[in-house]
């Protein structure tokens, strides 16, 4: 519902910035709920392998996304340093783990720019634009499009 | 100022089909030969807030439909009309129209207009087509009181308290003031304000006081309304002992009439106040001995004489009467000849009387003139019993109003979540107090209980909260079965028992169509025709009873007929037909579960009422949606019990937890039949991977959760456990690690943040704060199978 606003050139805004694998990704601050170490999770059964699981956060039944496995960046680690982003998408609230975050950014419309085709382990579609600071190159993602996209299999295909 | 009115809306909506259901309640209550004055008033005032609130929010059509239905109930409540069968059913019918309008604002589609006019006119015929009836009744218009006074202009002083809603709503309050304009000249001295309700001014008007009233009564109740004669202070005070309806009832003029007095005299403001007070005092002061009024009238003259055209004055009465906006006051300026004192006295005292529950003077001065008015008034019974009544009335609305807030639904449950929580992290702490040391600790690990115990307490309550009474369901059935009856030709008798047991609010409006679809199924193929009735012996009209009541940790509804019960024979043939496997050994019990299948029927006649053969299944399946379960007992001749067993609760669950692969996992105890380590030997494998377990004469399928769940469990057959359980299809048996015990737990939904899992019902918060999933037996038992079988295939 949200797409035509999110999608294409991203508004300039704070971005949470994290790293997967060599790639240094950015997400909208305002989607991002908190961020907490990885706990135990509940095996959801038949769920693909990059489904986790679920956990407890305060009542609340939180799915969550190892973006490690969804995107074979090597054998997953979990221990005391894993993190797990919670993110606010629409009603829902899931969370998704990732090698690490690194900052909080400020990026401006006029230093992000559109993202080429180009070999990022993320397609295209979920892409916003490429954000440079400070030499960085950041991949500004459009978090809400991947998380309820059917390859995630997070939500209920729609009239399937 | 525009408010937007929508927001008000959903509370419009609520308070209406409120309404319409207490409307319909106390109509089918009502008796048609002797119908109570409350229960008319009652409905009237349903009525008459139905009409104000669809006005105020602008939905006309409801105005114009109420408006005839209040015109004929107020003609009933007056006692003008005798209420007459038909009359109730044109009320039913008016009752629907008002509900599919409602729903039609609501969103929901047009009602039928013709359906509407039909009503409109039926109502208005029975309002128009009964003459005779006013004169049946002449008790209430006989009364000189209640005679069209004589347009006499008086200044009266209104204070109300109004309710926040009114108050708070300049709206509501606008509506209120264009109605008082109707009826008099308004001069507002003080506006309520938010939360502050008090409404002051001062009225112009020829209104009686009553008419008055009748005006505010749906802003506010008439014992709220305080009417008194405008005047200055000390013209008031003169006044003050007297007996109340002489004040209230006085007109301004009579006041000048005061107030220009000489003061020179004794008879000035103070010393007036004494002959006055005379005045009354040996008149209605001493009514009981039959007050001479050539005496009276000179005790009065001396206070009166001073000023010019106080003729009237001498005649006692007539000054009496003058203080009356009733007949009498014309009759005594238009005559100077006296007339018998109580005659009047009685007007005005039986007046009095009749409105005794508002509190037009200082409260003891009522009881004062009742008594007076009981032993003045011709009929004192009705109108003290009247009177009375309204008492009775305003006590229960007002009780009602006090005692209940409306709160959403989510913010009950948002409490609810919140205290789960509350449970869970107490049970946490428990667990990690328990290394404690119970000596160096001792005051921990009381307050630790204390806490526990105080938790469980608030857990409990707050579930209350959710909880409604079984009255809810039921209160809709008196309707059904009248309605369904009628058209049947059946004769029957709805008995409800156990109308306050409580349920959750989800049960509540899930339980209501399958119930409909049991009761109409009695009414239609339990109870029999009463010309059958009476060959078999039985009384010609039918009881269906509806029960509910609390066993254990279920709630069980019954719905009891005594009609014909089931017939076995005609079921077995019929499930024969339908290709079935039934044989004529089956136990009763699972002969009547074969009416359970889906397209079963053995009624010969599809009825608008039931016969297509959707039903029972349905009622089956919805009822095990919710957790519960149905059976049914019938024994031939002497009628059909079904039995609805459900949980308490749709939140909480009694679960039997069990750890599979090192994952726990809840199943509902509901489903649980038996637990047991199976044999070796006790394991039949079929071709291929496909599994069945012996257990006492009985082949079960084995479902390994396990694998059903892409777990690694026990391999070892020996080391693990069955579980037995009930699942739609019938029994299997589970195959898990271990039991790991069994408690409540709190149903949380997977869905709002993940989808739907096969297999899985929900998820649920163990006391160490894991999550546990909460299994759907039947889908796990389907999952397991088909897991055997495209190996069978392969």
């Amino acid at each position: 519902m949200d797409y035509p606003e999110t999608s294409g050139v991203a508004a300039s805004g704070e971005y949470l910035t994290f790293t997967l694998g060599a790639e240094e990704y950015g997400i909208d601050i305002l989607k991002v709920q908190e961020i907490r170490g990885y706990d135990a999770v509940t095996k959801i059964a038949n769920a693909p392998p990059f489904i986790k699981g679920v956990i407890n956060l305060r009542g609340v039944i939180v799915p969550i996304v190892d973006l490690r496995i969804k995107f074979n960046l090597g054998a997953p680690t979990y221990d005391q340093f894993t993190v797990v982003i919670i993110l606010n998408i629409g009603k829902r609230v899931m969370g998704i783990v990732v090698d690490g975050v690194s900052d909080v950014i400020q990026l401006s419309s006029s230093n992000l720019h559109p993202s080429p085709e180009f070999g990022s382990i993320l397609d295209t579609r979920y892409i916003l634009g490429l954000g440079t600071v400070e030499e960085r190159m950041i991949i500004v993602v459009d978090i809400e499009r991947l998380m309820t996209s059917q390859e995630m299999s997070l939500v209920e295909a729609a009239a399937a | 100022m525009s408010i937007d009115m929508s927001q008000f809306y959903q509370v419009f909506f609520e308070e209406t089909s409120e309404h319409l259901a207490s409307m319909e309640t106390l109509l089918l209550n009502l008796n048609v030969e002797s119908p109570s004055l409350e229960e008319l008033n009652a409905i009237f005032r349903a009525a008459h807030s139905i009409k104000g609130g669809s006005g105020t929010f602008g939905f006309t059509d409801m105005t114009s439909v109420t408006h005839v239905l209040e015109s004929l109930l107020d003609r009933l409540r007056k006692e003008e009309l005798a209420l007459r069968a038909e009359m109730v059913d044109a009320f039913l019918a008016a009752g629907d129209v008002l509900r599919a309008q409602l729903e039609h604002h609501q969103g929901g589609p047009e009602a039928d207009a013709d359906e509407i006019a039909s009503v409109c006119e039926r109502l208005n015929q029975l309002a128009s087509n009964d003459p005779t009836a006013t004169d049946a009744h002449p008790a209430d218009h006989s009364m000189p009181a209640d005679e069209p006074a004589p347009a006499q202009v008086r200044r009266i002083r209104l204070e109300c308290m109004l309710p926040a809603n009114v108050s708070g709503t300049p709206e509501a309050f606008d509506n209120l003031l264009d109605a008082l304009r109707d009826a008099a000249a308004v001069d507002i001295k003080q506006r309520p304000n938010g939360m502050d309700g008090k409404f002051v001014a001062i009225l112009t008007t020829q209104a009686s006081d009553n008419d008055l009233k009748e005006v505010l009564a749906f802003y506010c109740g008439p014992d709220e309304v305080l009417i008194e004669p405008e005047a200055e202070e000390d013209a008031y005070g003169f006044f003050e002992d007297l007996p109340d309806p002489v004040v209230s009832q006085q007109a301004d003029d009579s006041y000048g009439f005061f107030d220009e007095l000489p003061s020179g005299d004794e008879a000035s403001s103070a010393g007036m106040e004494a002959a006055g007070f005379g005045l009354f005092d040996d008149a209605p002061g001493a009514p009981g001995s039959e007050p001479e009024p050539p005496e009276v009238s000179p005790g009065d003259s001396p206070a009166a004489i001073e000023g010019p055209g106080y003729g009237i004055y001498v005649n006692a009465p007539g000054g009496l009467g003058l203080f009356d906006d009733a007949p009498g006051a014309e009759y005594v300026l238009k005559t100077s000849a006296p007339r018998p004192f109580s005659d009047k006295a009685n007007a005005i005292l039986s007046r009095e009387s009749d409105s005794a529950t508002t509190k037009v003077n200082p409260a003891p001065q009522v009881e004062a003139t009742s008594t007076v008015g009981r032993r003045l008034t011709d009929n004192p019974g009705v109108e003290t019993a009247k009177a009375g009544r309204r008492d009775n009335d305003k006590i229960i609305t007002a009780a009602n109003t006090d005692t209940s807030i409306r709160v959403a639904v989510e913010k009950v449950d948002q409490l609810i979540n919140l205290v789960g929580e509350l449970v869970i992290t107490q049970a946490m702490l428990a667990e990690a107090a328990s290394n404690l040391d119970p000596v160096l600790a001792e005051k921990v690990l009381a307050g630790i209980d204390l806490l526990s115990r105080n938790t469980r307490d608030m857990q409990e309550s707050v579930m209350s909260i959710r909880m409604l009474p079984m009255s809810m369901v039921f209160s809709r059935f008196p309707r059904v079965v009248r309605d369904l009856a009628g058209k049947l030709n059946k004769l029957v008798e709805i008995k409800t028992i156990g109308d306050n047991t409580e349920l959750d609010k989800g049960l509540i409006e899930k339980i209501t169509d399958p119930m409909t679809h049991l009761v109409r199924n009695s009414l239609d193929h339990g109870i029999e025709i009463p010309e059958k009735r009476v060959a078999a012996g039985k009384n010609p009209k039918g009881t269906l009873t509806l029960k509910a009541s609390h066993q254990g940790g279920n709630v069980v509804i019954e719905v009891i007929d005594d009609g014909g019960g089931l017939d076995r024979a005609r079921i077995l043939e019929k499930a024969k037909e339908k290709g079935l496997p039934v044989n004529d050994g089956m136990s009763d019990f699972d002969v009547w579960q074969l009416i359970f299948a889906p397209g079963f029927s053995t009624a010969d006649v599809v009825t608008d009422v039931s016969g297509r053969g959707v039903g029972m299944d349905v009622v089956k399946r919805n009822i095990e949606g919710l957790g519960g379960r149905v059976e049914l007992e019938s024994s031939p001749g002497f009628g059909t019990r079904t039995v609805i067993r459900l949980p308490l609760t749709l939140a909480i669950l009694d679960g039997m937890s069990v750890g599979v692969g090192g994952e726990t996992f809840i199943l509902p105890i509901t489903t649980v039949i038996e637990s047991l380590q199976p044999k070796l030997d006790d394991i039949r494998t079929l071709a291929g991977d496909s599994r069945m377990v012996h257990i006492r004469g009985e082949y079960l399928p084995f479902v390994s959760l396990a694998t059903a769940f892409g777990l690694d469990g026990v391999q070892d057959i020996t080391k693990g456990l069955l579980v037995v359980v009930e699942a739609e299809e019938g029994k299997a048996a589970l195959f898990v690690d271990e039991l790991l015990g069994q408690q409540q737990v709190v149903i949380k939904s997977l869905e709002a943040n993940y989808r739907k899992v096969p297999g899985i019902s929900g998820a649920t918060i163990m006391g160490d704060g894991r999550v546990a999933m909460i299994i759907d037996v039947s889908a796990v038992t389907r999952m397991g199978l088909s897991h055997a079988r495209p190996r069978l295939v392969a």
